[in-house]
């Protein structure tokens, strides 16, 4: 049994992380903290973190809602970049992007009524060492509990992160992953704590390399076969997000990026990694900064880094595929 | 009707002197002292707000400990005050007074939650906790009656005056945060508090005060002169004292607006505050700048509060 707090952004994949936590019977999931991120607002990621435990029939789960805005951040016309993008999506897909990050309606429950800081300070000073961190947002979160708590590391066996790329372009800029561009100075800050840290980046999800990491429509089939809720709504929302990634990253399937942190916690096998080293977080310039830097072989110029991130280097994609569907079919 | 006020601070010498005029004023309600790193590490500025308060016989105002680090850069500690952060008194003694359990980014937010009226927040140090807060608990802005801040220098009309002035260049993501927060606020900077020093003539009148606390202060500004005396020749500066007094009576600073943005990436230049005076920015203003002050009216008011 595995125990966790999952930090999310709530945008598709996060969605099928919390599916996948909270379903997986090998793990104790002790609450959903959200994040500004993908989303578009705190306000959005909250209710859609709480509306998706609603369906999956987890509403003893508490969610608390976490920051609102990254701690700097970037020029006004860049932080509006991903909103143009919902739009060009909007213009090449029109109606059937209808449910693509739709203002999500009122819960039926609350959030928790603690800051997600203070929800997860909370939960892993009451048990040391035994909660598992799962971040698949910006870090904005994580690093405001350790600007309170310099003993974070002390207190998290891991911390499994879904953010950065090392060998495969980026998805927000040229070199930059999109939760480590959305607040850099917090991914940094993360990387640079001496918390034992597993790295999903782009590598293993976003990369035809791991195109078997992917969902497919030959996966959904799959799913259509079974009679299960669950199963019935990913079939009717998922297809939109296939298309969209095949058509503008060229993958040839919807990466399931936060749901492989998730599942890393459970099996660690399902990834080889390489490590331990030391990952930086870039903060100049408009292109490069956001980019994540991983210290391996040998330079001159030395760094000044705990070696303590694991990053990922290629996935079991079929197995981890499986596990998934299987999670959500409730046949584990 | 007293003024109620929140001081979050890095005592440091004329911190320490800001917290005796904020709890000897008749005309101001300390309701909390939060501390953060700066002049010292948090452990030696909480120790040293701790002892201060003890000292004054303030046992009713809670003190909450605060930021060990800034938002997002190594510390990089000040070097007027020594190592202790108050070199000056260096047997006065320990508190044995807990700090409040809550950190102070959430005190401040309780704090201000419960208040009945909202409260004047007189920052005088890095501005790490009021940028945590900010980031944290939003919600508490309409709580806050203004912010009137020691930090920054705008126009460097000598030069004693370098880019950046320390209290924004030790936290300069958090000094961002807090210009733009839309809550009123005042920055009483370099270009003001280089006008309030500390020479013979201060010394004297402090002399004659002749009280144990008087005699306190004394040692703490003997201290403190050295680094200014050695650095510019000049008597130490009431940088921190002045911001409380600007809160006190509003009249012993003049002040004009401005759009102040916060320099986040220059090597040499970060921490810079740099006001648009001509609106070029075409960005409204989002601070108030100290540029003028009576010293002469400053003084007095710090006199009388030593000796009353």
């Amino acid at each position: 049994m595995v125990r966790m707090i999952l930090d999310v952004d709530s945008a598709g994949d996060d969605i099928l992380a919390i599916l996948f936590a909270s379903r997986h019977p090998e793990i104790q999931l002790e609450g959903v903290t959200t994040v500004m991120g993908a989303s578009g607002s705190i306000e959005q990621a909250t209710r859609v973190a709480l509306n998706t435990l609603t369906r999956a029939e987890r509403d003893d789960v508490p969610v608390a809602a976490g920051a609102y805005r990254p701690i700097v951040g970037h020029s006004e016309e860049d932080m509006q970049a991903p909103v143009h993008f919902e739009k060009t999506l909007h213009d090449r897909f029109g109606e059937r992007l209808k449910g693509f990050n739709a203002p999500a309606p009122k819960p039926k429950r609350p959030a928790d009524g603690r800051h997600a800081v203070d929800f997860i300070l909370e939960t892993v000073r009451q048990n040391p060492g035994e909660i598992t961190l799962v971040a698949t947002g910006p870090f904005t979160n994580v690093a405001m509990a350790l600007l309170q708590e310099p003993d974070l590391p002390k207190l998290v066996p891991e911390c499994i992160v879904l953010g950065g790329t090392f060998h495969c372009p980026g998805n927000i800029t040229p070199v930059a992953e999109y939760n480590i561009w959305a607040d850099p100075e917090a991914a940094k800050l993360v990387m640079n704590s001496g918390m034992k840290l597993t790295i999903v980046g782009l590598d293993v999800c976003e990369t035809n390399d791991a195109a078997d990491a992917m969902l497919t429509r030959d996966d959904l089939a799959d799913l259509a076969e079974h009679d299960v809720p669950l199963a019935g709504y990913l079939v009717e929302f998922l297809p939109i997000y296939i298309d969209i990634w095949r058509e503008f990253f060229g993958l040839v399937g919807f990466p399931l990026d936060d749901v492989i942190a998730v599942a890393l916690a459970i099996d660690p096998t399902l990834c080889t990694t390489d490590g331990p080293l030391f990952v930086d977080v870039e903060l100049e310039g408009r292109i490069a900064r956001g980019q994540t830097v991983a210290y391996r072989g040998f330079q001159i110029l030395p760094a000044d880094g705990p070696r303590t991130a694991h990053i990922c280097t290629t996935i079991d994609g079929r197995r981890f595929v499986s596990l998934f569907k299987n999670t959500i079919l409730g046949r584990i | 009707m007293s003024i109620p006020i929140i001081l979050d601070c890095d005592p440091g010498h004329d911190d320490a002197i800001a917290l005796v005029m904020a709890h000897r004023s008749p005309d101001i309600d300390l309701v909390g002292v939060t501390t953060v790193c700066g002049n010292a590490p948090i452990e030696a500025t909480t120790r040293n707000a701790l002892r201060v308060m003890d000292f004054i016989g303030a046992d009713e105002v809670p003190i909450a400990r605060g930021c060990y680090r800034p938002l997002a850069r190594p510390l990089r500690l000040g070097t007027a005050d020594g190592p202790s952060g108050l070199d000056g008194t260096p047997g006065l003694p320990d508190s044995d007074r807990a700090v409040e359990p809550l950190h102070a980014v959430d005190a401040l937010a309780a704090w201000l939650h419960d208040a009945p009226s909202p409260i004047t927040l007189v920052p005088t140090g890095p501005l790490t906790n009021i940028g945590l807060l900010f980031l944290k608990h939003p919600d508490v802005k309409p709580k806050i009656k203004e912010i009137v801040l020691m930090g920054g220098v705008f126009y460097r009309r000598s030069e004693y005056f370098t880019p950046t002035e320390f209290n924004i260049f030790c936290d300069p993501e958090a000094a961002a945060i807090v210009v733009d927060s839309g809550v009123p606020t005042t920055m009483v900077g370099l270009d003001v508090t280089m006008q309030v020093l500390v020479e013979e003539p201060q010394f004297e009148v402090l002399r004659e005060i002749g009280t144990p606390l008087g005699q306190v202060v004394l040692d703490w500004l003997a201290f403190y002169e050295k680094l200014h005396r050695g650095t510019m020749g000049v008597g130490g500066a009431l940088h921190d004292p002045l911001a409380l007094a600007a809160v006190l009576d509003p009249s012993l600073i003049e002040t004009r607006p401005a759009h102040v943005a916060v320099d986040l990436r220059g090597t040499v230049t970060f921490g810079a505050t740099v006001a648009d005076f001509w609106g070029e920015r075409e960005l409204p203003d989002n601070v108030r700048i100290a540029t003028s002050v009576d010293a002469d009216r400053f003084f007095a008011l710090l006199y009388q509060l030593l000796r009353d």
